[in-house]
């Protein structure tokens, strides 16, 4: 068995996410900046501009008006969302092709990543909850720490799915073979690549909201809860475990879903998801 | 051979013996599999919602979302191509769940209970179905002699 030390070791050595995220998660706490400190971040990053328009202007962020620079892309979305398209740019990029011990593609995994994120929102007007802060990002890096753990659920795989197989959770089998999941591990990425607290929550708590702590937005993990098994469920981006999942009940209650309106909600947001994939993974194919 | 890939919520006919028809990732979506072995002829449908009422309109330009409209399509476009139904050999794969004590998350199984009302009425029988589980699965069907079969966490057997 591979000791936890040495997939936190990993961890600690994964490519850095691009400064340009970094800088602007930055500036989001800064009220004094607005579009033209954040046309100098991205700017001299030619990639990062050009995926950041293709997601601007696609049909989920903006149906109705065009953005040909980065300063009108901040002026149509404002920095919040600006931020959010900067941060699903750049981790279009780090996926891998393949994540062995998942058995799932890039492709796949991105199309996971979207529809998780799109489905949050959709779930937080849905259900006419307050929508938190960076819910779009939180539910787009959910399952970060896949990409760090892979490796080492590929080598413990056998012995992972036997328990899968049995009955036992995915994520409690990858606890119970490696000693570490990629809920935690996907906290610690986010913390080190020094991302919002939003964006940790949800890779830590998005397996199981009702056990977050207290100073955890609990809104968001159960929207990322919900999202990521509705998802899951309609096969959106689906890898080797993920359909042995334990729902949440307390999600429900506190969120007040019902089936039906996961129903119309799935309905409604394919195609976006789909759109909105497609935009960002022709990004990832030709990143310049 | 070629192959032609059932998107959710899509549909796909084929009358080239050669074709093989593939979806992938089913979890709580259904994939109704139809084979006419007298005239070779194969098709499959991967639904992702049991009832249209919930958005009328999308079911209209997207009628393969939604077992109530996709389902009947599917017989009609096999009908359209020279089938008949007595001779249709249809299976049944998907309609899984996850871990869900409560039945709060019941899509996979509103899925199958329609599909069954459905049947029922129209006097189809299911000659094999993989339905249920917390397993996501992937559906094979070759249309030149309607083997068919059901991959799923690392295994694939015949259906």
């Amino acid at each position: 068995m591979t000791p936890v030390s040495e997939i936190l070791a990993h961890v600690d050595r994964l490519p850095a996410f691009p400064t340009s995220a970094i800088q602007l998660s930055g500036l989001l706490r800064d009220e004094r900046a607005g579009a033209p400190e954040v046309e100098k971040v991205v700017r001299p990053d030619p990639s990062l501009t050009a995926n950041l328009l293709r997601m601007a202007n696609s049909s989920y962020f903006s149906p109705r008006s065009r953005a040909e620079t980065v300063r009108q892309a901040v002026a149509l979305l404002g920095m919040k969302r600006t931020f959010e398209l900067a941060v699903g740019a750049a981790l279009a990029r780090m996926i891998p092709a393949r994540l062995p011990g998942y058995d799932i593609d890039a492709k796949s995994f991105w199309l996971h990543c979207v529809a998780v994120a799109v489905l949050s929102e959709r779930l937080a007007k849905e259900t006419r909850a307050a929508s938190p802060d960076l819910l779009f990002t939180a539910g787009l890096l959910h399952d970060v720490g896949k990409l760090a753990i892979a490796t080492f659920v590929a080598g413990a795989a056998p012995e992972i799915l036997v328990k899968a197989r049995a009955g036992t959770d995915f994520v409690t089998a990858e606890r119970e073979v490696l000693g570490v999941d990629h809920c935690e591990i996907g906290a610690r990425v986010a913390e080190t690549w020094k991302l919002p607290p939003a964006v940790s929550w949800a890779a830590r708590w998005h397996h199981q909201p009702t056990a977050a702590p207290e100073g955890v937005n609990r809104t968001l993990v159960d929207l990322v809860h919900a999202a990521d098994s509705l998802a899951i469920s309609l096969g959106l981006g689906n890898d080797v475990g993920e359909m042995a999942r334990t729902v949440d009940p307390g999600v429900w209650l506190r969120l007040g879903l019902q089936v039906r309106r996961m129903e119309r909600v799935a309905g409604e947001s394919l195609e976006s998801v789909r759109g909105l994939a497609q935009a960002l993974e022709a990004g990832r194919e030709n990143p310049s | 051979m070629s192959q032609i890939t059932v998107d959710i919520s899509d549909m796909r006919v084929s009358a080239s013996p050669d074709d093989l028809i593939v979806t992938y990732a089913l979890g709580s979506c259904i994939a109704v599999i139809v084979h006419d072995p007298k005239r070779k002829v194969g098709g499959m449908i991967h639904y992702m919602l049991p009832l249209s009422e919930i958005a009328p309109e999308k079911a209209k330009d997207k009628p393969a979302m939604f077992a109530d409209t996709g389902i009947p399509e599917l017989f009609r476009t096999m009908y359209g191509m020279g089938c008949d139904k007595k001779d249709l050999v249809v299976k049944v794969a998907g309609g899984g769940a996850l871990y869900d004590d409560k039945g709060l998350f019941s899509i996979g199984k509103r899925n199958y209970t329609v599909l069954r009302k459905m049947f029922w009425k129209a006097g189809v029988i299911i000659a094999a179905e993989d339905v249920g589980g917390a397993k996501s699965r992937t559906a094979r069907l070759w249309v030149g002699d309607g083997r068919c079969t059901i991959a799923s966490q690392g295994e694939e057997v015949p259906l």
